[in-house]
């Protein structure tokens, strides 16, 4: 059993390299909130609006081909899938002059508003015709204007920003205010990183990577909550134990299970990295990188911040440990 | 925590028996079963079936401006009819959302007769449909010495939309799917938003083509002369005509007021003439039958246009009176073609034209290729996880695994259970909750090590790890449970799917772990009489 190998007892000074952890946290927070400001993020269509165009790589449909073929400014690039290469071809609005007499007669608020359809219809028809396309030859065809785009981003920032409400209100109720600040500041901690490696590596930032923000986010107070729970454990047992001591313990008792947990979902994530296909790269690359950084901040950040505002708990002077309560 | 009475045993085997009979149906083909076993599995989303997703927008401007367009017809109508006596004569004047009405004719005294027009027009002024407060559907008001100010209160405006969208949606629905056959559907959105979403339909572009027409259907009568029709493309139309062209007749003159309308269209569809073209032919109801009747007897030996959103499709010359209400188009259609023309006319006139927002199209064979994908990416992420926790865990992780898998299926039998649709990302959802799912067993054995660590029995040990452990993976997973749950309301299309699934995997997998391996760890404790845990 690999468990064996695992020391019984491990006793890592965690909380004497605190300092360090946060410092090198906070750094990082701030290069991926510079990154952001000075990169920006390669926003998908479902944010930037525009269009995705998704064909099966043949011998005549090829990216050079699709490029030197079809105008306007497209990025056609290629990607696979379980069942071989795709060319993906990416457009904002195309320059209005491509888009035809309809297009032209329109007024110019319609213009705004049509433009990204009006851009899709054109490619697919260019396509078409040079490339003597039929419509089931077209895998995937997602074009999205500049209305929803905005609303879906909006939506987006109010799940995440919604969700870190929550959680903190249930770790405040199930804890106290000072648990629930290091459970948030690590969760924000971990989204703003895995923010930030999207920004580094310029990968699509859409809807499915907001669906995998939350699940670090959730991944991320889970792992916390595993940890304060075993602090306020120990805190129950051992009342005179310094704060330190208290949380170094803790964490190394679930030390195992950070890690074997950890463990196993990112074999699970690594399964669909690999072999979920294009659509579910950027979700999986995601919750991957979310599930290092918040195995992380778990131990680093959010216990470190409980140490600085307080471990105590108990307010209420009889818990649900009669055993270790000396009755008055 | 170690007892498990015979209620408990046949609940947690029931429900495991349940989730089988549940998931059956996505494994083998249930289609020859008997009658009580579930035949259907699970719903699949656009993304894994293929087809189209159409978001689109009424605009409410364009609906208030047509209200007031046709206000403003029966405004004139009402006063056409004593204008020549009448001191008051107006030329209403759209401005987006209102409307401005001016006098321009003065009475004796030099004032402009604006009390009498505003008591004239609030005659015609219907109430607000469905409404019960006994408001108006305009608001009309003194915007001057000479003029009045049509507006739509905000009451008024959200009664149109309301009924813009139920027009649209069922003629939404009878164009695209004119003989009810299709698997389609259509949701409302907002206030004035429909998304539909069409399975197996390949081709966005014919949906979006058919939805995009006004659907306005007339008949008018031609009056035109070479001459005429030079001298109206040369700008001089003759007054109470129109110029319009169509593919097969060129330019010719219609008669603005139609003889016939869409609204006196009882059915329409696509037929063969004697050559066995495709043609449309339709039946008008009997008002416009004897209309239609009336029109061919007065005009004997005249062209008489049919027309389609402003343009000509046909103008046949009428010979005879023509009774009885069956009027066909010919023309070089298109069985399709002709099909969807028929669709259009028999549906009627959209209320305002839509604007298409979001369009996610993906075919059959994309579809496939995320199924093969997603399976695999699940068969190769179990299999790893199995490996892992068997490695780590020995018989316990054996437990495990088996749990896993009747976490799986208990996923699939609530997904069935609520008719959820299983999207791509769905399916990463239930990957993950496979590594995640883990977790409250990792807790659990956790515990029960550092009990035996710390030189209790194998039995209190396990006691006490199941105990001590409920808090922790209570806390824990309702924590995710949250982030899925504001997914699922906030998210939109295969997002959604990805949170169901989850919400769902975290549930069962406390299920699975904390009850069902708890199960079999005693049994098999009881069974071998053992004394310790290999870890």
């Amino acid at each position: 059993m690999l468990i064996k190998y695992w020391p019984k007892e491990t006793k890592i000074p965690f909380m004497r390299y605190r300092y360090v952890g946060v410092v090198l946290s906070v750094v990082m927070m701030i290069a991926s909130v510079y990154l952001v400001m000075t990169r920006g993020l390669n926003l998908g269509v479902d944010f930037a609006g525009g269009s995705v165009i998704e064909l099966r790589q043949t011998e005549q449909v090829t990216v050079p081909e699709v490029r030197s073929r079809i105008q306007g400014s497209l990025t056609v690039n290629s990607a696979t899938n379980a069942n071989g290469e795709l060319v993906v071809i990416r457009f904002g609005d195309l320059d209005q002059s491509l888009l035809g007499p309809e297009f032209q007669a329109l007024s110019d608020e319609d213009k705004a508003e049509r433009a990204s359809a009006a851009s899709n219809t054109y490619v697919v028809n260019a396509l078409k015709r040079e490339f003597n396309l039929a419509d089931a030859d077209i895998l995937r065809n997602d074009s999205v204007g500049p209305k929803v785009s905005s609303e879906l981003f909006r939506e987006g920032m109010i799940a995440l920003g919604v969700a870190t409400i929550m959680m903190f209100l249930y770790i405040a109720f199930r804890y106290t205010w000072s648990y629930a600040v290091g459970g948030i500041a690590a969760l924000v901690h971990d989204a703003i990183g895995t923010i930030g490696l999207f920004s580094l590596l310029q990968l699509e930032f859409d809807l499915t990577t907001i669906a995998a923000l939350l699940t670090i986010i959730g991944y991320s107070v889970n792992d916390s909550v595993v940890v304060f729970d075993r602090i306020r454990e120990i805190r129950r047992k051992y009342k005179q134990m310094p704060a330190t001591e208290v949380i170094d313990i803790a964490t190394n008792q679930t030390l195992s299970r950070t890690f074997l947990t950890g463990g196993t979902t990112i074999i699970a994530v690594l399964a669909i990295a690999i072999f979920g296909g294009p659509v579910l790269q950027g979700m999986s690359v995601a919750m991957i990188w979310g599930i290092i950084i918040g195995t992380y901040s778990s131990i680093y950040f959010a216990a470190a911040i409980v140490l600085m505002l307080g471990v105590d708990i108990n307010r209420k002077p009889v818990e649900d440990t009669p055993g270790f309560e000396a009755m008055p | 925590m170690l007892q498990f009475p015979a209620w408990k045993v046949l609940l947690v085997f029931g429900v495991l028996i349940w989730g089988v009979i549940m998931a059956l149906p996505n494994a083998v083909n249930m289609s020859n079963a008997p009658g009580f076993l579930p035949k259907k599995a699970v719903n699949l989303g656009l993304d894994l079936r293929g087809g189209v997703y159409l978001e689109m927008e009424i605009p409410a401007t364009e609906v208030i401006s047509s209200r007031l367009e046709v206000f403003a017809r029966d405004v004139r109508s009402a006063f056409a009819r004593t204008s020549d006596r009448d001191p008051i004569f107006f030329q209403p004047e759209l401005r987006g959302r209102t409307m401005l009405i001016k006098l321009s004719r003065p009475d004796a005294d030099g004032n402009f007769p604006v009390e009498d027009a505003l008591r004239r027009l609030d005659r015609i002024n219907s109430p607000i449909e469905g409404g019960l407060g006994g408001g108006k559907t305009f608001d009309i008001s003194r915007a001057g010495p000479d003029s009045l100010l049509v507006s739509v209160s905000s009451a008024s405006e959200t009664a149109m939309l309301q009924d813009a969208l139920n027009k649209t949606m069922t003629i939404v629905r009878r164009r695209v799917d004119p003989d009810g056959v299709a698997e389609i559907s259509l949701t409302p959105s907002g206030t004035n938003r429909i998304v539909l979403e069409a399975p197996g339909e390949p081709d966005p572009e014919r949906l979006k083509d058919l939805l995009s027409r006004d659907g306005r259907m007339t008949f008018n009568l031609v009056e035109s002369s070479p001459a005429e029709i030079a001298s109206a493309q040369a700008g001089v139309i003759k007054p109470g005509f129109r110029l319009l062209e169509g593919p097969e007749t060129g330019p010719l003159l219609v008669r603005e007021i139609p003889e016939v309308v869409g609204s006196d269209i009882a059915t329409a569809s696509q037929g063969n003439d004697d050559a066995n073209r495709p043609q449309i032919n339709f039946r008008l109801n009997a008002n416009g039958a004897r209309k239609f009747y009336e029109t061919t007897r007065n005009n004997s030996g005249k062209l008489f246009a049919i027309v389609l959103d402003d343009v000509i499709m046909s103008a046949p010359r009428i010979n005879e009176p023509i009774p009885g209400g069956n009027v066909r188009i010919t023309g070089s259609f298109t069985i399709e073609q002709a099909q969807d023309l028929a669709a259009i006319i028999a549906a009627g006139e959209m209320p305002a034209k839509v604007q298409f927002l979001d369009q996610r199209v993906v075919s059959s064979t994309l579809g496939e290729d995320s199924i093969e994908s997603g399976f695999r990416a699940a068969i190769v992420g179990l299999a790893l996880v199995a490996v892992f926790m068997v490695l780590a865990y020995g018989l316990q992780g054996m437990f495990a695994v088996f749990s896993l898998m009747a976490n799986v299926i208990l996923i699939f039998a609530a997904l069935s259970l609520v008719g959820a649709t299983l999207t791509l990302p769905g399916i990463a959802g239930i990957i993950l909750t496979i590594g995640m799912a883990v977790d409250a067993n990792v807790l659990v054995f956790e515990r029960i090590r550092e009990e035996q660590n710390n030189g209790r029995s194998l039995w209190t040990a396990v006691q006490a790890g199941y105990e001590r452990a409920l808090v922790t993976i209570l806390d824990a997973n309702v924590t995710t449970l949250f982030a899925a749950i504001i997914l699922y309301t906030l998210g939109s299309g295969p997002v959604k799917g990805f949170a169901v699934t989850l919400a769902f995997g975290i549930v069962t997998s406390v299920f699975t772990a904390f009850v069902f391996t708890r199960m079999l760890t005693i049994f098999w404790m009881k069974a071998f009489k053992t004394k310790s845990f290999a870890v």
